[in-house]
């Protein structure tokens, strides 16, 4: 008797721990948006069928975000699709659209049993995310930044979870045939808790009554090792009044990997701004999220590195791009020598001559190229496509060299500001490639030893 | 977190205004809405009648998103209250796993005071108190009084 009672208080002390029990992720809540090819990396060294199916993975998805793993993703995962998505058709209409109809649900939600005085904070929470998403310009930086408001955050996922629970109780024929225990025990105990990740049931649901009703369609990629060279999809598609498919639906596109969701996009899910290369208006979508991680990191170099030769900075175009304190260095034509420029460099003066507005060409276009030589001549007449996701090779071929006749680029700043921003590849081409990124963002570690001696050597 | 604050107010209002029966609430600290002071009469006919206990209440920061932690601070002979100085209560709603946003507080309670009515010995966690309940329910009531007397007795 003594050691049953023992046994039942470790089972009540594992018991106690596994209550206690919280998830130790880490990382953004929802993270901005990454090339999709650090999912291949991430699973380079996995099983032969994951590898497969990641390596394909980025040629048809440029880029991802990832949801942090909390138990909430899925929830998460498709509420932010949802705004963004909204934000993407870029319609005002369809967001007061979108708002009538989230507050018509009270009536399926009351149905349900939920009270209303229980449910309006999450519900009002919403709608005034739909306003300011609607309202907003910034590209969706807010709504980034709302969704890793923790709280913000939760109170959306609630009231997308009772709307769930709702729909499902509202529908238990459509269910039913897929939950072993009646809906509204199941929703009870698998829907509304604030822990609870989503099942498909509730994921098929949630689609069911908060995406495709807006006119978007979900596609849910199953990264799993089921045999095959590419993910297995599946499709939600918006259906109209006469229960035909919309024709061309915007497209929510989820990662599945079991357990876990995370948010993927194609090239043409990509604000449509992102990629027209001379159209500055648009990029605010790209630029807003990327900037404030490129800057601060610009910022870093700048400062450890007084004037030396900076990766990339052949092509900085002026100082109005963040990095402020730029232009209080010393460019004049002595201070960066260029010791291998037979090996490795482009002649300086190369660069002198093409016009700033080309700058952002040659960065992008540059990395595909292999003999940095070509590059200063042919690349300004290449549209900017986007970057390949894949760059391996000469990456870093010494074009990127500081040149010396960079200051007088200054005076074509805001012409510059946008380019370089419009480059989409220009952040891709940082996040892409893990090979090259620490040489790009680890100053310290790359070139505090090599270059800088150098330079102290040829200035004594 | 001003909505959270919000949210909190107006359940602290409601619990003070129309408290569940036999509670009384206030702040510990008027300046500091997540911590709650409840005194809680045993329900009259059961064991626990004439015992006024003395329950702190903490919400946490994310409040509702997870679910307030119950502490009996008076010493209480229960198969679902942990004898030791904490006297947690966590069963049911209280769980994390089955805590829900709209669930509110004026519930809990209401819940707490319903235990004290009718214990739950299935979903124990002094489980000798609950095979006591179960078995010897005479010994256990005898226990249970004894300590209301002893404990719970002075306002």
């Amino acid at each position: 008797m003594a050691a049953f009672a023992q046994d039942d208080d470790e089972l009540a002390r594992m018991q106690e721990l596994s209550n206690k029990w919280e998830s130790d992720a880490t990382g953004p809540l929802v993270s901005e948006r990454l090339a999709s090819s650090a999912i291949t990396t991430e699973y380079a060294n996995a099983d032969p069928v994951y590898q497969a199916k990641t390596a394909s993975l980025p040629q048809k998805y440029a880029q991802y975000r990832t949801c942090r793993g909390d138990g909430h993703c899925g929830w998460r995962a498709v509420a932010f699709g949802y705004f963004e998505t909204l934000m993407r058709i870029g319609d005002s209409q369809k967001f007061r659209e979108e708002e009538t109809r989230l507050k018509s649900m009270c009536n399926i939600l009351n149905a349900a049993g939920h009270q209303e005085h229980l449910y309006e904070d999450f519900a009002d929470d919403t709608i005034e995310l739909l306003r300011e998403t609607a309202s907003a310009s910034d590209g969706g930086a807010a709504l980034l930044q709302t969704f890793n408001d923790s709280n913000r955050s939760m109170s959306i996922i609630t009231y997308l979870k009772l709307l769930t629970s709702a729909w499902i109780q509202k529908h238990p024929d459509l269910y039913q045939p897929f939950i072993n225990q009646p809906v509204q025990s199941y929703c009870r105990s698998h829907i509304e808790p604030s822990v609870c990740e989503i099942e498909h049931v509730g994921m098929n649901a949630l689609v069911d009554v908060l995406v495709k009703p807006a006119g978007i369609a979900v596609e849910i990629l199953y990264l799993d090792r089921t045999p095959g060279d590419e993910v297995n999809t599946y499709r939600f598609d918006p259906v109209d009044h006469h229960n035909e498919p919309l024709p061309a639906p915007p497209t929510l596109r989820l990662l599945y990997r079991p357990g876990h969701y995370d948010i993927l996009y194609k090239l043409e899910d990509l604000p449509q701004q992102a990629a027209l290369p001379f159209n500055p208006a648009p990029q605010n979508v790209f630029v807003a999220l990327n900037h404030t991680s490129t800057e601060t990191t610009h910022h870093k170099i700048a400062f450890e590195l007084d004037n030396i030769e900076i990766p990339g900075m052949s092509f900085y175009p002026g100082p109005n791009m963040g990095w402020s304190n730029f232009p209080q260095y010393d460019f004049s034509p002595v201070s960066v020598p260029y010791p291998h420029s037979s090996s490795r460099s482009l002649p300086t003066p190369s660069y002198a001559p093409v016009p700033v507005a080309h700058a952002p060409e040659y960065y992008t276009t540059s990395v595909t190229v292999p003999p940095p030589s070509v590059a200063p001549v042919t690349l300004p007449h290449h549209p900017a496509p986007h970057a390949p996701i894949d760059r391996v090779g000469p990456f870093r071929p010494s074009i990127w060299e500081y040149e010396t006749n960079f200051a007088p680029a200054a005076p074509h700043l805001p012409l510059c500001q946008t380019a370089i921003f419009r480059n989409s590849h220009y952040n891709t081409a940082h996040f892409n490639n893990p090979d090259f990124e620490p040489e790009q963002w680890q100053p310290d570690s790359e070139y505090g030893h090599t270059e800088r001696p150098r330079k102290k050597s040829s200035h004594s | 977190m001003s909505n959270n604050q919000k949210r909190i107010g107006k359940e602290f209002q409601e619990c003070t205004q129309t408290p569940p029966k036999g509670c009384t609430v206030k702040l510990v600290d008027e300046s500091n809405l997540l911590k709650w002071e409840i005194i809680m009469d045993g329900p009259e006919g059961s064991i626990y009648e004439g015992g006024h206990f003395k329950l702190l209440l903490t919400l946490p920061n994310d409040y509702p998103f997870k679910p307030p932690v119950l502490n009996f601070q008076t010493k209480v002979y229960h198969p679902n209250i942990t004898n030791d100085e904490k006297g947690s209560m966590c069963l049911g709603m209280l769980r994390a796993d089955e805590w829900k946003p709209p669930n509110k507080i004026i519930n809990v309670l209401k819940m707490a005071r319903g235990l004290l009515e009718a214990p739950n010995p299935d979903d124990a966690v002094e489980t000798s108190i609950a095979e006591q309940y179960k078995n010897d329910r005479k010994g256990f009531e005898k226990t249970a009084k004894d300590w209301t007397k002893k404990y719970a007795s002075g306002k």
